[in-house]
Formats: C-alpha cells, structure tokens, sequence
C-alpha cells in the first residue's frame, strides 16, 4: 500500500480539521490582506497584486482533496473599501466516501463598499461522495460581491457518473441579517439523472454578482443567445447565472465570459484573470 | 377533525376559480416544454413530481406550517420571519414575483371581503402566497394538515392544468396524472410536518434554469 493511500485511510478514519480566516484591510494604496490564521492543511500563498490595489489571493489545500470525516471552514472578512479576490490554484475534489461525510464551511463578510470575489476553480465530487457545503455571504449596505460555484460531478473521461453518493449543498447571502437568497441543492442519483435536477450532466454552476445592472442582465441574455442549458435572471440587484453543460471547461469558460461582463458593472474594474488560472 | 363548513371553506381557498391568478403561473414548465425537456404525460409527470418531492415538501410545506402556528399564536414577528425566508428560498425574479403577486392578490381579495388584517399584506414586499394562505386558514378554523394538504392540491392541480396546455395532453391524461400525484401528497405532508427547521430547503436545478430561461422567452403564454 502506497503511503498516500495509507493517508488517506488515515484521514478518513479520523478526518482532517482545518480552518482559516482571513482578514483584508483597505490602506491608501491597495487592500493589505493583515491577518492569515490558519489550524491545519489550509493556507494561503503570499497575496499577489496584478491590478493595482486589488488583493489576490489564493487558497491551498495540500491533501489535495476531501475525504469523510473532513471538516474545513474558511472564513474571509473584508473591512470599509477593501477589495480581495480569492481563487484556489486547482480544483478542488471530495473523494468517494465510505459513509462518513465530509463538511465545508465558507463564510465571507463584505464590509461597508467592500468588495470580496469568491471565484475558486471547480469542485470535483466523485461518485459516492458524501458532503455537506455551505457558502455563507453577509453583506454590509453597498458591499459588493461576486461569486461562483461550479461543479463537476463523477468523473465522465473514466466513464463515471453519480449513480451514489449524496452532496447537500447550500448558498446562503444575507444582508445585515436578513435573507437574501437561500438555495439548497441536494444532489444524489435521482437529482443527477433528473429532467428537474442535472439532466445528467456533469457539469453544473452558479454564479452571483451584486449590485448587477439591467444592462447587466441584457447583456448576459444576448451571450447566451440560443445557446442550450444557460440562464440568467436578476432579483433585485442579485444576478444569478446558472449553467448545465457536459463539461466543466466550457461551463468556466461561458462564467469567465460572464464574469468579464459583469465585473466592469459590479466592481467598476476590467476583468483581470487571476495568473493560476493560465497555468 | 375538519369540520363541513371549515371543509367547504378549503375547498374555495384551493379552487381554480379564486381570483388571484394561479392560472397565468406556470413555473418554468412552459420554457421546459420550449426546450424540450418534456414531451409527454409520463416525463410531465416525472417534472412535477421531482417538484412536490424536492422542492414543496422541503421549502412551502414545513414553511406553511411554522407560518399557521405563527398566526394562530398571532405572533407577526414570526410570520414575517418565515415569509422573508420563503420568498429568499425563490431561485428566480419569476418566481419570487409570482409568489409575491399572487399573495398580495389574496390579501386585496380578504380585505374586500372585511378581512382587514390583511390589508398590511396588500403591498408588504415578504408578501407569499403562502403567507395569507396561512392565514385565511387559521381564520376559517381549517386544520393545520388539511390545509397544507389543500395548498400542495391546488399547486399540483395548476401545473397539472399547465401540462395539459403546454405539452399538450389531452384531458384524460391530464386527469390521470392528477389522480396518480394526488396519491403522493399524505405521505408529502408527513414528511413535511416532520423536518427540523435547519433541514428546511431544497432547490431544483432544472427548475432555477427553466425559470431563468423563460424570462427571456420570445413568445410566451405565461407569467411565469
């Protein structure tokens, strides 16, 4: 037995606990990410600054991936004017479970004409993963966000789909304490195949921007055109951009088109794609 | 024990035939229908099922219910808590006006008809239908179960109604349908009755899809 298979039985027996907070301050010049605290295998690298003020970041997970009895929470608080941007350098997968499930906890805080943009590669969830996810956002009066969640399900290069296997999986964006937008998919067998669910799909995402202009919307309804398996709407100032597709690539690249549509308009800059994501 | 007179009340609550509008709601079925996706009884039928399954038992069913105790313990604070958190469960601007429209419609109705609690509701912005649903049962002493059981009908009969128009079915289709969903809905609101607040929610991805596409359908019959 490998001593990487050892680890992970390791792991699954007792599972990793691992949590970091991250705290981003505004100075005159550029957001100055001034606190990093972490317990356990969840860091991040040193901030990168590839557009002036805004802070980059990038979160590592070394193991790699997510296994039952796993439980990470991460937590990034933004103070008045600061703008970060967090991204993760590869996707992210929770492994097949034996029954144990695996738990992960975002919970971001926009302060007053913050801006926080939570745009992590996508998530792999193998079949027979068992998990539970939550994204929680609070956003302060006029903070600004923007964020997406895709998801690949079992692995359709090796023939796999998600015949097994359960992910609860929540959204929850509140300001000042009141909900804003509550979702809860909760994928198993019957979800993936379904004409309601995933259609079978393997490739499934969401993507948040407020505050999101009308023109935002229009413009957003035109990329998408004709095109199958692509929405949008707008509810309020909250745009929400789902996608189905059969593969992940195309489902990151139609959100990055989105994204450069909507960050001019949310956050008043061009888009600056993250150097990681080149690589 | 529902009583004649609070049965007969149920029965005009959940009719077509109340004014609010149900009829002009067809929740994403006609952009399903437009892509596609649903072509016969038997995948309508799979649709509006993984619907009551998913969604109404998870999200209006357990809500309806903390809503009827709210009014009946006439704890507004409550209502509005649970009405707040019903609409932020609707994945689209569609469905959010739909619930918002169609509640606000029954609080006009009630308060036309000297029910002037309601008329607060009439432009309050958590306004669902669920919200005065709630209400108007806990004031004509409907049960708390039968009214639960009276709102997923009404629901199902209308995207039952829906299919029968988009798909097409014809009318015996569209009844048999009914009759073999209706079957389902005890056991629904059993469950329903028997979730903790924190398991509360559940979305249907195709439906936030079909939803957000049918708002920029070209042609289109429906609100919703």
């Amino acid at each position: 037995m490998s001593s990487n298979s050892q680890e992970k039985i390791k792991a699954e027996s007792c599972g990793w606990q691992a949590a970091l907070n991250l705290n981003f301050v505004a100075t005159t010049d550029k957001t100055v990410l001034v606190k990093r605290d972490h317990f356990g295998p969840l860091s991040v690298q040193r901030p990168f600054y590839p557009e002036g003020g805004v802070c980059h970041v990038y979160i590592l997970h070394p193991p790699g991936g997510i296994v039952g009895g796993d439980h990470l929470t991460i937590c990034a608080k933004t103070a008045a004017h600061s703008h970060a941007l967090i991204t993760t350098p590869a996707a992210g997968k929770f492994y097949r479970s034996s029954g144990v499930q695996a738990t992960q906890i975002v919970e971001i805080s926009v302060a007053e004409h913050a801006t926080v943009e939570w745009l992590p590669q996508e998530t792999i969830i193998y079949e027979g993963a068992q998990l539970k996810s939550l994204v929680k956002v609070d956003l302060a009066p006029d903070a600004r966000f923007i964020g997406w969640e895709i998801l690949s399900l079992g692995r359709p290069a090796s023939a796999e789909g998600f015949e097994y296997g359960a992910a609860d999986l929540n959204w929850q964006i509140c300001c000042q304490n009141q909900p804003l937008f509550l979702e809860r998919l909760r994928l198993d067998a019957q979800a993936f195949a379904a004409r309601w669910g995933l259609q079978g799909c393997s490739a499934c995402g969401t993507l948040f921007a407020t505050p999101a202009s009308a023109e935002s919307l229009v413009a957003i309804q035109n990329l998408i055109g004709d095109t199958k398996g692509r929405g949008v709407t707008r509810i309020d100032e909250l745009l929400i951009c789902r996608a189905l597709d059969g593969r992940s690539d195309l489902l990151r690249g139609f959100f990055e088109q989105v994204w450069a549509i909507v960050r001019p308009d949310t956050v008043q800059r061009k888009a600056c794609a993250p150097r990681i994501w080149a690589t | 024990m529902v009583t004649d007179l609070a049965l007969l009340r149920l029965l005009q609550l959940v009719s077509p035939g109340l004014p609010i509008g149900m009829y002009s709601y067809s929740q994403g079925l006609e952009r399903a229908v437009d892509d596609g996706w649903i072509n016969n009884s038997s995948e309508a039928g799979e649709w509006i099922c993984g619907l009551m399954d998913n969604c109404l038992t998870y999200i209006d069913l357990p809500i309806l219910a903390r809503l009827y105790f709210a009014w009946t313990s006439g704890d507004e604070d409550r209502v509005t808590y649970w009405s707040r958190t019903l609409i932020a469960c609707r994945e689209t601007a569609e469905l959010r006006a739909e619930d918002r429209q169609t509640g606000q419609a029954l609080a006009r109705l009630l308060d036309a008809m000297e029910m002037p609690e309601m008329q607060v509701w009439i432009r309050k912005p958590e306004t669902t239908l669920a919200t005065v649903f709630s209400f108007t049962a806990v004031l004509w002493d409907i049960p708390k179960h039968e009214a639960m059981l009276g709102y997923l009908w009404s629901w199902l009969e209308n995207q039952v109604l829906c299919a029968v128009k988009l798909v097409p079915l014809g009318q015996v289709a569209g009844q048999r349908l009914l009759a073999d969903l209706a079957a389902k809905i005890p056991g629904l609101v059993d469950k329903a009755l028997q979730l903790a607040d924190d398991e509360i929610g559940g979305s249907a991805f195709g439906l936030a899809l079909a939803s957000s596409r049918h708002e920029m359908q070209y042609s289109r019959l429906f609100r919703s």
